[in-house]
């Protein structure tokens, strides 16, 4: 073997905390979206969840986690980002003349990083301080002006998870040439599910006030 | 008679200081199975002595004819007039050092490449060339060939948008030459040795697993295969000691290289 330039270890760990935080967040994100989309079946069933998961203590402790992993996970994944004007502009003429799927597709998800990241603290913090959740309280935030935000935030976040969970299963090897084109589909019909889910919630919450 | 194209093709002249960056068209009849490589040569045949383009085995084996067309790099030797529309617009390829008009410098960037991710068979036995040829796997050697079919044409590193706006990227072909040398069992490397190699953003953690490499390969290489079996097995080297061996070996498990050093 010949001399090299040994990468730094830490540094190099960041792909795997990249994937791993990028994990848990894709299955906080799909555990919170079925929790409130049982308002759709029944109010009094998810006040019933959110009052188990308030006297657990769940959301109290899991809110401020989440938030800060959200802030580690865009962090890592930042190194990554087209921050320089020149990157960015070489980014997009080269997904406008390639016209490849998974090339536009990393664009959607630079976009709604920066949404989400904005997002969650306006999201986590209305909700944490006006505790106890409940359908009643959502439907009040919906109606004085908040409407807006979630009608923007909900699609960010499904389609930043769906096509995280995606890239992850092609660049860990999960996902391979031979199933990709079922990986896509089936993480596009997932994504409307949980799409439709959330807006029926949103409807029904909205009705609900 | 057929169509009459257009071509909207790039010239510069990097070594001549008038010179400018623009588009030129030129005008030619279509003929039956012309291919883009054809149509370039009537061009500079009966147009345009001047054109700079490559060329050599007209056959998608030599890899000189690599050029963006239409926006997506592929080989003009394999490529069909009748498959495109009637203007056709043509870059150089980028990333690589341009020598003029169509015609890049792949070498100097390969050669470069190659010396960083030592793309050579790294093993300690004395070569005896009276010997008898190491016996292998006929399936084995088979997976080993169909990773060694790159002709380096450069089409996988110029529709990478990882690598457009990073330069010391190594790009997806760079990735495949490590997974062939991977599943040699003549290389003595260890999966420390390659992640010592490729375990950075340069490398492997680099792919942003944009895929337009694999789609994109005229060789239909499997580089998005390529890219997850090294992704993962490099990776998991990099948490060794930090994370309980038996998770790591139970993420590392599965990968379809057909063998864990």
């Amino acid at each position: 073997m010949t001399d090299r330039n040994v990468p730094d270890a830490r540094r190099n760990r960041l792909d795997f905390w990249q994937a791993a935080s990028g994990a848990v967040l894709a299955l906080f994100v799909c555990v919170h979206l079925l929790l409130e989309g049982t308002v759709v079946l029944s109010a009094s069933l998810t006040n019933a969840i959110a009052w188990l998961l308030e006297a657990t203590f769940v959301a109290q402790i899991s809110a401020p986690i989440i938030v800060l992993l959200v802030v580690f996970h865009f962090y890592i994944a930042a190194r990554k980002m087209p921050f320089r004007a020149n990157e960015l502009g070489i980014f997009v003429k080269h997904s406008r003349t390639l016209r490849e799927p998974d090339t536009c597709l990393w664009l959607v998800q630079v976009f709604t990083a920066i949404i989400i990241l904005l997002g969650v603290f306006f999201h986590v913090y209305t909700v944490m301080i006006d505790l106890p959740i409940s359908v009643s309280r959502s439907a009040e935030r919906m109606t004085s002006g908040w409407l807006p935000f979630y009608v923007i935030f909900l699609p960010c976040v499904v389609l930043h998870t769906g096509i995280g969970i995606y890239r992850l299963a092609v660049k860990y090897g999960y996902c391979t040439r031979a199933t990709r084109q079922v990986w896509r589909k089936r993480i596009w019909i997932v994504m409307t599910c949980y799409l439709v889910l959330g807006f029926l919630a949103m409807t029904r919450v909205w009705f609900h006030g | 008679m057929g169509r009459i194209l257009t071509f909207e093709i790039f010239r510069y002249n990097p070594l001549d200081p008038r010179s400018m960056p623009h588009m030129q068209t030129f005008s030619l009849e279509e003929q039956r199975s012309m291919t883009l490589f054809v149509a370039l040569n009537q061009i500079r045949e009966h147009q345009d002595a001047t054109l700079q383009f490559d060329f050599c085995c007209r056959a998608g084996i030599c890899g000189s004819c690599g050029m963006v067309i239409n926006g997506r790099p592929g080989l003009a030797c394999h490529t069909q007039t009748s498959d495109l529309p009637e203007r056709i617009t043509l870059h150089p390829l980028p990333v690589f050092k341009l020598l003029g008009d169509l015609s890049v410098d792949t070498g100097t960037w390969f050669r470069n490449v190659g010396k960083k991710i030592e793309s050579w068979l790294h093993t300690n036995k004395t070569f005896d060339p009276t010997a008898q040829e190491e016996r292998m796997d006929n399936e084995l050697a088979t997976q080993i060939f169909e990773l060694d079919r790159c002709i380096e044409c450069g089409c996988c590193v110029a529709a990478c948008g990882t690598a457009l706006m990073r330069k010391d990227f190594i790009g997806a072909t760079s990735i495949n030459r490590m997974a062939r040398f991977y599943i040699d069992p003549r290389d003595q490397r260890t999966p420390k040795d390659f992640y010592d190699l490729i375990g950075d953003d340069n490398g492997v953690f680099g792919c942003m697993g944009l895929l337009a490499c694999d789609d994109i390969c005229p060789k239909q290489i499997p580089l998005q295969d390529q890219l997850g079996i090294m992704r993962r097995m490099v990776s998991i080297e990099s948490v060794r000691g930090w994370l309980p061996e038996g998770i790591r070996k139970r993420l590392g498990g599965g990968c379809g290289c057909g063998r864990h050093k």
